[in-house]
Parts: structure tokens; C-alpha cells; sequence
């Protein structure tokens, strides 16, 4: 792994490049944004750190405040940094499968409360074989699948019997229900507060059945960056997962109310013909799923044509001339697939360094 | 089997030497020795016969053990070529003592690094600017070192490099006339050409190469002696390495291969697989499985599901890969089962780990580092 450590005070023309900024102002306003938003409704924020990647930053989230005081993670090796960063709340959103992870996640539930999300009664078995046979309670929120079509159990009947299920197991602590949204392209508000509702609706569809049948449901953890607004006065929800809108990414900039905080600092290094300029930053370092190219920030007439493996190809029509040595800031289309490819987040504030974080869940995809 | 857990380091459950591989902790980068063998084998073999040889371009794994294996079975160099300053650093901390940076290296701290690497390797590098030349040759001076420099040139791929012909020549002279540094030759990269046409395949590739000899022609001619002319790549390996006046070719990607490269280049396996395990079976004909965007990159296109009869990826999402199942694979893959993906690219791949898991005949062999992944600087 890479270690770069530009000392505090280094300003922003003396990096070595391409490297990952978090711009700190940008980032606070985030964190502050949430913190407010939640300090006084019965609905927290749960961050989700497979975006951060670091506890100090899922820390800053819960010192602002607005948090439920943990964080949800997607691997069970996300959750193993976290808990050594010092937090002592998990929930992996994610189901836990395999036999050696099922171990793995009972050895956490030692030393924070696990939680971890299910939607099949032979997995819950195991989970209650293994937690019983360590010694240890595992929380379980039943997954709901609202509108991924991925995980998650697509009728009510079947999430009442596996919380039937769940609450007659020992080991197993029944908690309530989890589920993630999508909503492509770029909504509008109204769009994006009936569909968020709609989906979410079905969340508190089960939890009325479940509750009918006579088990308690504490917890309702649901919704994304896109929906942060609407769950604080959606009743029976209590918390809500949002991850994107701590870093922030280029799709999801219909969400303008928080700042763009991740940008590549890059630099040129071969103007080979007239408007064309080459960049030292790629695909490799950038990510992106599906062609998406990043945007550059702050250059008019610059234009990004083509990402090579590792060199980006910039177009200017003249109005910000290029010239080998120059640095450019991009932002990226997709965040969390960004930083899972850097080791180090150079922390900046107006231009200068102020920290440098190592990104310790950096491919924690077990 | 232990290991030290680093700070932004993969963090799978290690298994012992000689564990089956579908006892492996997923998602896994699981890499046939028999079929890395098999294709080494088989590129080295060709230019084992032939004046050109293969300079492995060990961009495409980042993986000092394969490196090594490269060199030690012939027909090379006797060096590699990487990208960045960081990836030549780590190799040659690995042992390698003749690096070419088939890049531009134009900021005074890399051009320091470059120098100070120059120290304990033979370091080639690449240039299409004369002011870049010249700090070269102060910080050359400087560090009482000699770097030797090949001129890049922009043949077919929107990227760097000088037009061939007299501003090569020209670069060329500048080069030459610089003090503490060493003119080595010419340099184009021209990108993977995908074709299965023999003929067109041929016809393309001759068309960028030539220009890079006619230009060596022209620097000949006006007196400037030219050891390096370095082109090609896994696509046209063969055709490239035949050409009169060509001397090496950095090919990388047939060690692993790819499914992007696997339909055009039939005389290499697919030798890298990303292994998952299906975490949900929500409905019929679908399954969710625990490799998605962090452990297989879908930047240049989507893994192929290359062993299970009837599965289709659907879709990989952050952390999750979608299966489409149909026949009989719907009905018997079950919670827990593990599957293979072939990545489409297997360069963004390798990046995303820190180990290859190396196995023979089903079995665990070796745990290598990825130690160059993310050496982007």
C-alpha cells in the first residue's frame, strides 16, 4: 500500500499526485447539515461507512450528533475496523452467510452490539447455532426488498414468520426490519419524497404485521442519501442510512444541499497536440462502473474526453489554457467504489493540507 | 496461516496451505498456476526464436511473484515496464534491477524519485517535451545518476507522445544533446487492437508499428544510434515481435487474461477468477452473491459467470453481484454455494486486492501480495 504523508501545512500545489482529497470545510457542512436536521426528531442517522471507509470520519458524524451513535456497515471485515476505530454500534445491512463470517461476526458481538441483516430462515438457524455455541446475542433486522430487487424478502406472510422465527431462537435478538432504495437518474423533489414514501411505507407495512402478531419491532433502519429528508417525519421509522452524502459524488448532485467533499487532485503531464492535455490520473485510481467520466472543477471550457487505464484525456476549447505541470480537481460520478481504491484521504481546509487519514476498510469486501 | 493486518489492507480469513479452494474466504482473487504457467509458456516460447523480446509490463498483475516467474522462463529482457514512479519503487524493492516508466514523468518530486531509484536499478523512461528533457537532465546532474530515455509516440491512441516522423527525430536530437541523459529509442503505446480477423488484426497493428520504425529509419539516417524500440502488446504480441527493427514488446495481460481479451487471444486461458458465495436466494431465477463493484471493477464492462451452466450476471451493485438462473442452476444453487467470476478487465481488478490466492490442482499453493496495487503516484 501506498504511504504518503504530506506534513500539515502543505499546501495544495506541493502534493504529489493524483491523490484523494476530502476538502473539510465541505465535509463539516455535511455532518453539520445531518446533525441539525436530526437533533431533535425521533428518527436518527445510521452513517454508513462502506462510503467513509475510516472511523475518524464515521466518529466526526457522531460527535456532530443527529446519529443513532453506531454506524452500518456492508462486510463483516468493514465491521471488524470499525470496531477496533471504537465504535461499539454495527449494523452489518448485508446477510452474513457463510460459516467462517458467521464466526467471525460472533467474535465481534463480544466487544460491540452486532446486528446483522437476514432474509432466510436456514441462515437465521446457523446464526443462532454459532451465537449460542460463542456465547453471544446477535441482533437481526429482517431485510425488506423495496425496490432493489436484491436482497430481501418480497412478501409481508414471510417476514412475519421469519420474525416469528427469529424470536423464538436463542442467540438471536429479533430487532426489527432494514431495507435500501433506489431511484434512478436524477428526481425531482417530488418525485423522490412519493417514491421515498412509497417505499418506505412498505417497511412499516410489515412492521404493523410483525407487531400485530404480537413481537415487538424497535427498529426500522431504512432509506439512502436520496431519502434523508423524508424519513425524519415519516412516524415508525427510526433510523435512516445514508452514506453518499458525507463525501458526496458527481450522481447524486440533485441532492445540492450538501457539498461536494471527495475530489482527485490531479496534474498534466503531456500536451501532445493543440486544446488536448493528458492528465497522470486513470480509470484504475478514478472508478467508472458503467463509462461514467468524472468532471473537472473550477476550469471553463475544460472537458474530460476519455479515461485511459491511467491517464485522463482533457479537452480545453482555450478559455483555461493547459500546461504540462498544472493540477486539475475531478470530481467522480460514483463515490464509494472511489475510495475504495486509496489508501490515504489528504485532508484539506481553503488549500492546505490538515490531515492525512489512512482509509483502514480499504478493500474490506470480505 | 498468519499475517500481519495492516491499515488499508484486504482482510480475509487466511487459510492454511493446502486448503480446497471453495474453503477460500470470499470474495477471493484465485489465480491456476497451471494455466499462469501454461500462458507464460506459451509468449515467452515466442520470442525465445526472435531478435525482439518480451518486456513484461507487470502493470496488469502488480504482483512481484508473477514478475519473477515471467523472467525466469526466458525469451525477455531481462526487465520490466510499469506506469508509475510508485509501482517501479515497489518492484524494484522486489528485486527487479531494470525497469522501463513507459510514462511521462514530469514533476520535480517524481523526477527526484525516478533519480534516487536510478541509484539501485537500470531506469528507462519516457518523454514527448523537451522542457521535461531538460529537467531531467538537471535533476540527473544532480543526483549523479544516468537515466536512459526513450521518445514516446502518439500512433493510434488518444494519450501522449510526440507525432512520429521529424518531431520525434527532433526530440530525439534533444535527448541525445542532454547531458546525464542516455537516448535509448522510441516508445509507442497504441492500446489493445481487438480483432479476430487475422488479417485486419495484422494490418492495424503493422500501420501504428510502422510508424515507429520509419522513424527509426529517419534517426538511423541522420547519424543517432537507437537500441529500444519498444510496441505492441498481449493483442498483437506475434506480429509486432516479427517486425524487423522492433526490439521489445511490453505484454502483461496474457499472464492473467481477461474476458474482455479471452475470445481474441484463443492461445491463453483465463488464468485469474474473482471466487463469490450466494448470500441471498430471494426469488426463482435469481441469486445475489457477495463480490460486487469493490471486489470485481466494472469500469470497461461486467464479469462472465464462466462455470455455472444457465447463470447470467444480471447487474453488480457496490457490494453485491446479481445472477439472472435459468434450467437447472436455478433450481440447485443454494445459500452458501460458491461460483466463479472471470473479471472483463483484469488490470482494474488486481487493483482492488492485496493477495492472489495461487492454487494448483483445486488446492491452495501460495498467498502473493498485490504489493504495487494502488501505487498511482
Amino acid at each position: 500500500m501506498e504511504h504518503y504523508r504530506p506534513a500539515p501545512g502543505t499546501p495544495l500545489q506541493d502534493l504529489d499526485t493524483p491523490c484523494l482529497l476530502i476538502d473539510l470545510d465541505a465535509i463539516e457542512h455535511n455532518f453539520r447539515l445531518i446533525a441539525d436536521m436530526y437533533r431533535d426528531t425521533v428518527c436518527k442517522m445510521r452513517t454508513h461507512v462502506k462510503n467513509l471507509k475510516s472511523p475518524i470520519l464515521a466518529h466526526m458524524q457522531i460527535r456532530a450528533g443527529g446519529t443513532v451513535g453506531g454506524v452500518c456497515a456492508a462486510k463483516v471485515a468493514e465491521a471488524e475496523v470499525m470496531v477496533e476505530g471504537g465504535i461499539t454500534d454495527v449494523l452489518i445491512a448485508n446477510e452474513v452467510v457463510a460459516h467462517d463470517k458467521i464466526v467471525r461476526l460472533c467474535s465481534l458481538a463480544k466487544r460491540a452490539d452486532m446486528k446483522v441483516g437476514i432474509d432466510n430462515a436456514r441462515n437465521l438457524r446457523e446464526l443462532s447455532k454459532v451465537a449460542q455455541a460463542q456465547g453471544v446475542t446477535l441482533g437481526v433486522l429482517i431485510e425488506v426488498d423495496t425496490s432493489m430487487h436484491r436482497a430481501g424478502i418480497r412478501r409481508v406472510e414471510d417476514g412475519v414468520e421469519l420474525a416469528k422465527l427469529a424470536a423464538a431462537l436463542p442467540g438471536i435478538a429479533f430487532r426489527g426490519l432494514m431495507s435500501h432504495q433506489t431511484l434512478p437518474g436524477r428526481p425531482d423533489k417530488q418525485t423522490r419524497l412519493i417514491e421515498g414514501r412509497r417505499f418506505m411505507q412498505m417497511c412499516l407495512d410489515l412492521k404493523d404485521a410483525i407487531e400485530g402478531a404480537g413481537i415487538p419491532v424497535d427498529i426500522v433502519s431504512t432509506g439512502e442519501t436520496w431519502t434523508y429528508d423524508i424519513a425524519a417525519d415519516l412516524p415508525g421509522v427510526t433510523e435512516i442510512q445514508g452514506g453518499t452524502y458525507a463525501l458526496m459524488s458527481a450522481s447524486y448532485g440533485y441532492m445540492d444541499e450538501f457539498a461536494i467533499a471527495a475530489k482527485i487532485l490531479g496534474t498534466i503531464i503531456s500536451t501532445p497536440r493543440p486544446g488536448v492535455a493528458i492528465g497522470d490520473v486513470g480509470v484504475q485510481a478514478l472508478a467508472s462502473p458503467g463509462g461514467v467520466l468524472p468532471s473537472v472543477e473550477g476550469m471553463p471550457g475544460v472537458t474530460v474526453e476519455a479515461l485511459h487505464d491511467e491517464h485522463i484525456v482533457l479537452r480545453t476549447d482555450g478559455a483555461t489554457p493547459l500546461t504540462v505541470g498544472d493540477q486539475f480537481l475531478l470530481h467522480s460520478g460514483q463515490q464509494d467504489i472511489l475510495v475504495n481504491r486509496w489508501d490515504q484521504y489528504i485532508a484539506v481546509r481553503k488549500g492546505v493540507v490538515e490531515a492525512v487519514w489512512d482509509i483502514p476498510a480499504r478493500g474490506c469486501h470480505h | 496461516m498468519r499475517r500481519r493486518m495492516e491499515a488499508g489492507m484486504e482482510r480475509p480469513i487466511f487459510k492454511p496451505l493446502g486448503t480446497p479452494v471453495a474453503q477460500l474466504d470470499t470474495p477471493a482473487l484465485v489465480v491456476d498456476l497451471a494455466l499462469v504457467e501454461h500462458n507464460i509458456a506459451t509468449l515467452h516460447a515466442f520470442f525465445q526464436q526472435r531478435e525482439a523480446k518480451v518486456r513484461p509490463h507487470v502493470t496488469a498483475h502488480r504482483c512481484p511473484a508473477l514478475a519473477h516467474k515471467q523472467l525466469a522462463t526466458g525469451g525477455t529482457v531481462g526487465g520490466i515496464s510499469v506506469i508509475t514512479v510508485g509501482e517501479a519503487e515497489v518492484f524494484a524493492d522486489h528485486g527487479f534491477d531494470n525497469i522501463f516508466v513507459a510514462n511521462e514523468v514530469v514533476t520535480q518530486q517524481k523526477i527526484r524519485r525516478l533519480c534516487a531509484l536510478a541509484r539501485r536499478a537500470s531506469v528507462i523512461v519516457a518523454v514527448d517535451n523537451p522542457a521535461n528533457v531538460r529537467d531531467l537532465s538537471a535533476a540527473a546532474e544532480a543526483h549523479g545518476v544516468t537515466l536512459q530515455v526513450v521518445v514516446d509516440m502518439h500512433t493510434r491512441l488518444q494519450g501522449c507522445g510526440v507525432e512520429p516522423g521529424p518531431p520525434a527525430v527532433e526530440l530525439a536530437r534533444v535527448v541525445h544533446a542532454a547531458p546525464h541523459l542516455e537516448f535509448a529509442g522510441l516508445m509507442s503505446y497504441a492500446g489493445a487492437i481487438l480483432a479476430t480477423d487475422p488479417a485486419a488484426l495484422a494490418a492495424e497493428s503493422r500501420q501504428c508499428i510502422q510508424q515507429v520504425l520509419d522513424t527509426r529509419e529517419l534517426l538511423e539516417r541522420s547519424g543517432l544510434p537507437i537500441r529500444m524500440v519498444s510496441v505492441g502488446n498481449t493483442s498483437n504480441y506475434e506480429i509486432a515481435g516479427a517486425m524487423a527493427g522492433v526490439t521489445e514488446v511490453p505484454a502483461g495481460a496474457y499472464v492473467l487474461l481477461d474476458a474482455c481479451y479471452g475470445p481474441y487471444r484463443p492461445q491463453f486461458a483465463p488464468a485469474a477468477r474473482i471466487m463469490t458465495t450466494v448470500t441471498s436466494r430471494p426469488e426463482p431465477g435469481t441469486a445475489i452473491a457477495d463480490a460486487g463493484q469493490k471486489a470485481v471493477s466494472v469500469d470497461l464492462g461486467l464479469p462472465v459467470a464462466s462455470d455455472l451452466d444457465g447463470a447470467t450476471v444480471a447487474s453488480l451493485s457496490a457490494e453485491h453481484c446479481r445472477l439472472r438462473l435459468e434450467g437447472a442452476a436455478d433450481e440447485t444453487l443454494r445459500l452458501g454455494d460458491t461460483f466463479w467470476l472471470t473479471p472483463y478487465d483484469i488490470g482494474t481488478c488486481t487493483n482492488l486486492y492485496d493477495y492472489i490466492h495461487a492454487v494448483r490442482d483445486g488446492h491452495l499453493e501460495a498467498v502473493w501480495r498485490v504489493a504495487a496495487r494502488g501505487q498511482y503516484r
